[in-house]
């Protein structure tokens, strides 16, 4: 029986009959539809999930007349960043790398960040921050955000002035590690809205938020305040609310966003919550199990994604870093399974954008 | 590296090689989902939905319209300048632009 | 009531995290001569695996985990003098938990110490960017029988690998197993550096605890 080439979630090669793909196909998105509560893929997009898995390129490609925007996150970092993170350590301005994913790999929207990408250590270097940004805009064309990672965490001890919640929760204080989550929220809330004031005074298109959600529902409550408060005095703004992870943790449990409690959310109830507070783009993430086959997890993400894409009213650019989206957990993502994942996400789950 | 370029080559519109940035603003400007914002930039550029993604219309046309291209040519609007040509096209602000206007005010 | 209904209504309680139920049930449990182990068994530990089940699923959240815990807790206290002279204790293990030197991720790692507590293990979190030296150190002071190593970087990965080798060097390596995890982890990496497994989240990090330690 045939046998072709694909990856574990883990980026190892792996071979499948097409009978095991699409079961696995199946089986992941049984998983996502049972977990969100939401519709099966049907019989024709499992299908063209085959086709494209099995297809004998090494790339695919979408229909022509089917692209749609890419946008960028973590910045420069992938060109300059040398500490062992997903960058080649190419010595180079941020300028320099800007302009290189606008003229050398025609990106459709590109992002100034930082080396360590959360939003309060911005505030020390906001000065630089700034020119960096005046020079950008100077000689580029695409639209160009300023992005970093709220990164609650950063507010708890010992890099913050708030008590650890999971010290205090370990110890049964659980009211006492919901004040700190609510007080570290508030501190988010507000340094990521004076960052924004200022990169905007420089000519900033609008903000990425990168990985709402990572220190669980406080860190998505405290962003979507600061999108409601950048939305009022910038109505221009452009706003793209990128989560984390497809699950919303919820380590407070209790705090909610227009009546709505925030922990427990998936990519489809995330997505209206983000439009409400006033973001312009909603970035989706459905995470990669490393454990599954490449299938499994593109039959997962597509069906949750494709939920998602239909229940936003606003624009979806998927998340489809390492890890997410169906491409496996490796620093060097097969190109392969890129490809597919890209495809896929475009052609089944009807994104916006990537 | 190979996961934005796979990306770009598989889906993407090309930036300013072809008409990916104007897209992009659109919905980034507008809340215009993919297919809106594929029809609103196609008929300011008078060109089909198809071509937006497709070089050979796009080349000349950003050169003509002053909208910024991606190879080095001479004397074209570059940067602030094509991005004030941009604002008219689409009839949208853009913040750099607006800053600038007012440096110079 | 019968048995099967008492047993429902006490893993009820503790899904819904209400202390004063769970106490209550016990204590008609108890009149009624049903055995200490059996109500902690099928009543309190299964409402546990209930609890579990429902936070992976995003239905329940972590103060609530805690506040089930905490029921729990009490009504295992509640048993501790009807429990028979010869009964194994209640822990199920003992786990020193901790995010690798130079690694200063906490929350992945928090909740894992959290939910491995919440079912019935003695943790150890020993906080994150940890020197090496310490995890050893925690061992051998908490006489544990499993280590569980965070790492959400590249870059902090091999840590964990160091620490198997000092495990080795002193002679800990066959009493302790070793669990690893963080985002760049995965079961390929764990078999490399020949640690007993490697858990995907909170839930599969309890789950192979239990199928190592239990």
């Amino acid at each position: 029986m045939t046998e072709y080439a694909l990856r574990m979630g883990d980026g190892q090669r792996i071979f499948m009959t097409k009978e095991q793909i699409l079961t696995d196909l199946q089986e992941g998105m049984a998983d996502a539809a049972d977990l969100g509560t939401i519709p099966d893929l049907s019989g024709d997009e499992l299908d063209k999930l085959v086709d494209i898995i099995t297809t004998s390129s090494r790339m695919v490609g979408v229909e022509p007349g089917m692209e749609v925007p890419v946008t960028h996150d973590i910045s420069t970092i992938r060109i300059d960043g040398d500490q062992g993170n997903s960058g080649v350590g190419i010595p180079s301005s941020r300028l320099v790398g800007m302009m290189m994913h606008e003229r050398a790999f025609g990106a459709d929207t590109m992002e100034l960040g930082h080396i360590d990408y959360s939003y309060k250590p911005v505030k020390p270097i906001i000065s630089q921050e700034q020119q960096t940004m005046e020079v950008c805009q100077q000689n580029m064309i695409v639209p160009l955000l300023y992005g970093a990672m709220p990164n609650m965490g950063l507010y708890y001890t010992p890099d913050g002035p708030f008590p650890n919640p999971g010290d205090l929760m370990k110890s049964f204080k659980i009211k006492e590690a919901q004040e700190a989550m609510e007080g570290a929220a508030e501190h988010l809330t507000r340094d990521i809205v004076w960052i924004m004031q200022r990169m905007m005074a420089s000519g900033a298109d609008g903000i990425n938020f990168d990985t709402i959600g990572a220190a669980g529902d406080g860190d998505m409550f405290a962003s979507l305040h600061a999108i409601e408060q950048l939305r009022k005095e910038f109505p221009d703004i452009y706003i793209e609310t990128g989560m984390a992870g497809e699950l919303m943790l919820g380590l407070h449990g209790e705090m909610e966003y227009d009546g709505t409690v925030l922990a427990g959310l998936w990519p489809h109830e995330q997505a209206p919550l983000a439009a409400k507070a006033g973001s312009n783009v909603f970035g989706p993430v459905v995470n990669t199990n490393t454990s599954k086959s490449f299938a499994w997890n593109l039959g997962r993400a597509v069906t949750f994604i494709k939920e998602a894409v239909k229940a936003s009213t606003i624009p979806c650019h998927v998340n489809m870093g390492m890890g997410v989206g169906g491409i496996p957990m490796l620093e060097t993502p097969t190109i392969d399974a890129v490809s597919r994942a890209s495809k896929a996400m475009v052609e089944i789950a009807g994104v916006d954008g990537i | 590296m190979g996961m934005p370029i796979s990306h770009i080559m598989t889906s993407g519109m090309s930036g300013i090689r072809a008409a990916g940035d104007l897209v992009a603003r659109m919905e980034f400007s507008k809340s215009m989902r993919i297919g809106e914002a594929k029809d609103y930039v196609s008929k300011k550029l008078g060109v089909s939905t198809m071509d937006l993604s497709d070089e050979y219309v796009m080349r000349e046309l950003r050169e003509e319209l002053g909208l910024g291209v991606i190879t080095s040519v001479a004397g074209v609007p570059k940067g602030i300048a094509a991005k004030m040509n941009i604002e008219k096209l689409l009839d949208i602000k853009i913040n750099s632009c607006e800053m600038f206007r007012n440096k110079i005010a | 009531m019968s048995k099967e209904e008492m047993f429902k209504e006490l893993s009820d309680a503790i899904v819904s995290c209400k202390q004063d139920l769970v106490l209550a049930v016990i204590e008609k449990a108890k009149s009624e001569g049903i055995a200490a182990p059996e109500i902690i068994e099928k009543g309190l530990a299964a409402g546990m695996n209930e609890v579990g089940i429902m936070f992976e699923r995003g239905k329940l959240f972590l103060p609530h985990v805690m506040m089930a815990s905490g029921a729990m807790e009490a009504g295992v206290k509640m048993l501790e003098d009807d429990m028979p002279t010869d009964a194994p204790s209640d822990k199920l293990g003992v786990i020193v938990n901790g995010t690798v030197e130079g690694d200063v991720h906490d929350i992945g790692k928090s909740i894992v110490s959290t939910m491995l507590q919440s079912s019935g293990f003695e943790v150890h979190d020993i906080g994150r960017d940890v020197p090496l030296q310490d995890f050893i150190a925690k061992i051998k002071e908490t006489d544990a029988n499993m280590v569980g190593m965070s790492a959400l970087m590249t870059t902090t990965m091999p840590g964990q690998k160091e620490i198997i080798e000092m495990l080795k060097e002193q002679g800990l390596r066959e009493k302790v197993k070793v669990m690893v995890g963080g985002a760049p982890a995965t079961q390929a990496w764990a078999d490399k550096i020949g640690a007993d497994c490697y858990a995907e989240n909170a839930s599969e990090a309890v789950a192979k605890a239990k199928e190592l330690l239990v």
